[in-house]
């Protein structure tokens, strides 16, 4: 603090806090200056009471006086808000209908914003837990002979090892790959997943494990890599927290390993759609191991399916490290022999992590504060409308010589008191909703499990509440101190009515008010129409009355195919014989969980592999069609017999794309490159929406399962089970079935294949739930907003509308100029939301289907909501003045 | 006598500081100097002197003490402190550039232009 700082603060301090001792001084000080003057004029010849007189009369009044050097000590301060303060308090009282929808109204729009923004605060604003996050990229592989199918792959091991030798831009490069475990020994037998990841893996992160280590160098070699580090909630679960169990050993696939560390509960992992295509961790990981390969093993274009992560060196960009990675790329692809064209990707992994959350909540925030803006607006209207009781105070107070900004500070005192008791209800509103908004919340959204009311959301609680006040409080505040006092006194308190100028600025409130409900009801409308048109595409499946039942086999319990198979047909039998089964199959990998198995179609014939489609490759036993609904177009389905041969049956647009004019069926291709097996084409189904309904549908090749689809590491896989009727009555019959097969396979989940569906629209389900009840309120709000203005203005009306009716106006034609009145600014506003939706309409494209941002039906649909809410608003007020009779009316005033 | 001038707006900060600068004063001693330093030919409006003193005082130019006066009465005297002298001092210049700056435009005949 500077001295002159210093001095005005103690100065202020003194006035503050001693401010007996500091008025009975500047008493003292004022009356021995009169008292002086006046003996100074007796001295001249004054007689002594005219002395005194003239002495008071030459200095001023005292009290203006001292007030003006209250204030140039910075005294009043405190003082007049305490003031302000209580005065506020007691109009509220004497207005508690006003108050009340205030403070509520309030509280809502606060509470809502406040909910809004800690979602926004944990998943957009928190960074990632990791180590200066903005240095971390993932890279990813290109190969530009594939990139029309597949743009981009995860990496492959031989090229890391690369990466990890000759690339100079990064401080370290990191791998890892999803894994799945049996946990055994703890508890009943389950299916645990994990990354199986380079040793430096946390290393790269920059995450230290809360207990023990992270793994050592050498134990990414074989046979030194029996060791786990478990994440925080894993260890909570099954091993209760107990800190001895680092060093202990724990079994997973049969196999004991040692735990050497655990994560903290803050350590989070990037889900699979945040590394990128292709990749395919579950939504919670449970431990990491050590990649246990040894690298002479690694081919240079092997699988790609591993998430490399890397640490870009300080001062190098990402360009240069990206430029240096494909340099090195292309030494690959000439070493390989093979002739591909290898590229490398850099995405920063921060962005990846919150990226396609963003844009969603970003909308969410937006339509939240337009609500609040309409809550200031009604409030600000409301405040408005009692001007013409408070001119007359305020001119009282005026004439007794308050200043403007005094005038102006009392009365957004009240408004930002309004605001804060508002504010503190909201937060218990934000308290609630986020309650709901957790447990409803899709699973999908990141971190939404770490939303909560800290001390950041607190502290924007707080200030949106004031900031709210003084939005809402200073146009009023600005229009009482613009009006003259003496026009209020002069005229009586009937007749200090609401001015033109007012009414004009209530009316543009309004318009204001329907424009953001316009433009918060159509993105409402558009995200509800892509829904429904996303919900009513074709699947190519039907999931009714089916149920799934997933399971994992223990590894070490099954560890030949030919094993796994007489699990999966012991379990089907007994499921067919179930009453009211009708179709009954396995697959690998259900619709909209993922891709899998991801190959080429090599026809016959074809001489470039490279050019070959890419296609999911899934292993179905002969009803799973059936058992799906999905059609068969052309040819048959498989059959018992076939199990020995190498057949399968492929989706439409595998025969569209691979045989285009000619019969697929008969037709034989390699499953990958020309070294496999001929495999023939028996029949052709019905295309499916295989990731999301709103992915276009991919190429599908279904292999009959069995030992001739030796490749696929077949330990998951889903049963599809069609019922006559209630599938839910099966649950019980499918779960006994499982365990009475073996009772040491878990079943991960059952579920009806409609939930299936469900969840792969829950993100979007809650954006359109959330905007719809935005856009819903923000509606009522204004309405309120329309009738208030309009029904006031009538009352205000009321003489001169009865004057009119004695003078012989038409009813109709009064109701109509009411009516008119109302409606002016609402059509107005609602041309202003549509123009402001036409431009905004690019801004929320990419959460749109199958219906664009300047969708008439939509934008037709909320005009036609607007006007009749707006109308019915205006009809009211109307309606009821019109009933009075004329003579009451002139005779009220 | 001419009739007293009316304080320009925003002077009589500075007139004050230049009034403490001879040696400390109560508030009637600065209006006394002011106007005998003037001549009488400055209308000053007594109590307008006093917030003007307290804001002096709160912005940390001025300071008071409690003393005893001519005629043996307690009086608050004024002193300026060293942020005052360099304030009156850059009020000064202030003012100095400005009257000629002032007096420069008011003086311009037609045939300079």
């Amino acid at each position: 603090m500077t001295r002159a700082r210093w001095a005005r603060f103690r100065s202020w301090w003194n006035a503050t806090l001693r401010r007996e001792q500091m008025e009975s001084e500047m008493d003292a000080e004022l009356r021995f200056h009169m008292e002086t003057y006046s003996q100074e004029l007796i001295r001249g010849g004054m007689p002594p009471q005219q002395a005194m007189r003239r002495a008071s009369l030459e200095f001023g009044g005292a009290e203006k006086i001292k007030e003006e050097c209250r204030d140039a000590r910075g005294a009043n301060f405190v003082e007049s808000f305490l003031q302000d303060l209580r005065y506020g308090l007691r109009t509220l009282r004497k207005a508690p209908t006003f108050a009340t929808i205030a403070i509520l109204t309030l509280a809502l729009g606060i509470g809502a914003t406040t909910a809004m923004f800690s979602v926004v605060n944990a998943v957009l604003l928190r960074p990632l837990a990791y180590r200066q996050p903005d240095k971390l990229y993932l890279i990813r592989e290109g190969i530009s002979e594939m990139a029309q199918f597949y743009p981009s792959f995860p990496a492959n091991a031989g090229g890391f090892l690369r990466w990890r030798s000759q690339c100079r831009s990064f401080e370290q490069i990191a791998i890892v790959e999803p894994v799945g475990r049996i946990l055994t020994g703890a508890g009943e037998s389950q299916e645990i997943h994990g990354g199986r990841g380079s040793a430096n893996l946390l290393e790269v992160l920059g995450v230290q494990p809360r207990l023990g280590r992270t793994f050592l160098a050498d134990e990414d070699r074989p046979g030194n890599d029996r060791v786990v580090i478990l994440t925080d909630s894993f260890w909570r679960d099954h091993f209760h927290s107990d800190p001895s169990l680092i060093g202990r050993s724990i079994t997973l696939d049969g196999e004991s390993e040692v735990v050497v560390g655990i994560l903290p509960p803050t350590f989070r992992f990037p889900k699979a759609a945040q590394l990128g295509p292709l990749t395919d961790f579950g939504p919670q990981l449970d431990f990491f191991k050590p990649l246990g390969l040894d690298p002479a093993n690694f081919s240079l274009l092997g699988e790609f399916d591993y998430a490399a992560i890397a640490r870009l060196k300080p001062g190098v960009s990402p360009q240069q490290a990206l430029a240096e990675l494909n340099i090195i790329q292309a030494q690959i692809a000439r070493d390989s022999k093979e002739k591909v064209t290898l590229r490398a990707e850099l995405w920063p992994l921060e962005s990846q992590v919150v990226g396609p959350a963003r844009r969603g909540l970003l909308l969410l925030l937006g339509g939240v504060a337009a609500m609040l803006l309409i809550v200031c607006a009604n409030l600000a209207s409301l405040l408005l409308a009692r001007i013409p009781n408070r001119l007359r105070e305020s001119a009282i107070r005026t004439a007794l010589g308050a200043s403007r900004s005094r005038l102006v500070r009392q009365m957004l005192t009240e408004s930002i008191l309004l605001s804060v008791l508002g504010g503190f209800l909201g937060i218990g509103v934000a308290y609630l909703s986020l309650h709901q908004l957790v447990r409803w919340g899709p699973v999908d959204l990141p971190r939404l499990d770490e939303v909560r009311l800290d001390a950041r959301v607190l502290g924007f609680a707080f200030l949106l509440s004031m900031v709210t006040g003084i939005v809402f409080g200073t146009l009023p505040a600005w229009r009482v101190t613009r009006t003259e006092p003496h026009d209020a006194l002069k005229s009586g308190a009937l007749t200090a009515t609401e001015n033109r100028r007012t009414r004009r600025l209530r009316e543009s409130l309004i318009g204001f008010e329907v424009a953001a409900s316009t433009l918060l009801l159509i993105v409402a409308g558009l995200l509800s129409v892509s829904l429904f048109r996303l919900l009513a595409v074709d699947k190519g499946f039907s999931a009714e009355r089916t149920l799934t039942v997933d399971v994992t086999l223990p590894r070490q319990s099954y560890p030949k195919p030919a094993q796994e198979q007489i699990f999966y047909d012991s379990v089907l039998r007994q499921v067919q014989q179930l009453p009211g089964v009708t179709h009954a199959g396995w697959i690998n990998k259900l619709p909209f969980e993922g891709q899998e198995e991801v190959n080429a179609i090599q026809a016959q014939g074809m001489i470039d592999v490279m050019q070959a489609p890419i296609a999911n490759y899934r292993f179905i036993t002969p009803d799973y069609f059936q058992a799906a609904g999905i059609p068969l177009r052309q040819g048959r389905f498989t059959a018992e017999s076939d199990a020995s041969r190498h057949v399968a049956l492929i989706s439409q647009s595998v025969a569209d794309k691979v045989w285009p004019g000619q019969n697929p069926v008969g037709q034989q291709f390699h499953q990958g490159g020309d070294d496999r097996p001929l495999t023939e084409v028996i029949g052709v189904v019905g295309d499916i929406r295989s990731v999301a309904l709103d992915q276009p549908p991919l190429l599908m090749v279904y292999a009959q399962s069995g030992d001739v689809a030796n490749d696929w590491s077949g330990w998951h896989a889903s049963l599809v089970v069609r019922s006559a009727s209630d599938p839910v009555a099966l649950a019980n019959a499918l779960r006994g079935a499982v365990r009475s097969v073996d009772s040491s396979v878990p079943i991960v989940h059952l579920r009806q294949m409609t939930d299936v569906v469900t969840e792969s629209v829950a993100v979007r389900r809650f954006q359109m739930s959330l905007v719809v009840l935005f856009a819903l309120l923000a509606l009522s709000l204004a309405s309120i907003g329309i009738y208030g203005v309009l029904a006031y203005s009538v009352e205000q009306r009321r003489p001169e509308l009865g004057l009119r009716r004695a003078l012989g106006a038409q009813v109709s034609h009064l109701r109509w100029m009411i009516l008119r009145q109302g409606m002016a600014p609402v059509a107005i506003g609602l041309v202003a939301g549509i123009a402001t939706s036409l431009i905004a309409g690019t801004l929320i494209s990419s959460l749109l289907f199958g219906v664009t941002a300047s969708d008439p039906f939509t934008i037709a649909g909320v005009v036609f909501a607007v006007l009749a809410i707006a109308l019915l608003a205006c009809y009211l007020p109307a309606r009821r003045t019109m009933n009075a009779d004329p003579m009451a009316a002139l005779r009220y005033e | 006598m001419d009739k007293p001038l009316d304080l320009l707006q925003g002077t009589l900060d500075m007139l004050i500081l230049k009034a403490v600068s001879l040696g400390p004063l109560h508030g009637y001693g600065v209006l006394l100097r002011i106007q005998q330093i003037s001549k009488d030919r400055l209308e000053i409006q007594q109590g307008s002197l006093y917030p003007a003193l307290y804001r002096l005082q709160h912005q940390g130019w001025i300071t008071s003490e409690w003393g005893e006066s001519e005629n043996n009465r307690k009086a608050k005297f004024y002193q300026l402190t060293a942020a005052g002298k360099r304030r009156l001092h850059a009020e000064l210049q202030k003012w100095n550039q400005m009257t000629e700056v002032i007096a420069g435009i008011l003086g311009t005949k037609p045939e300079e232009v």
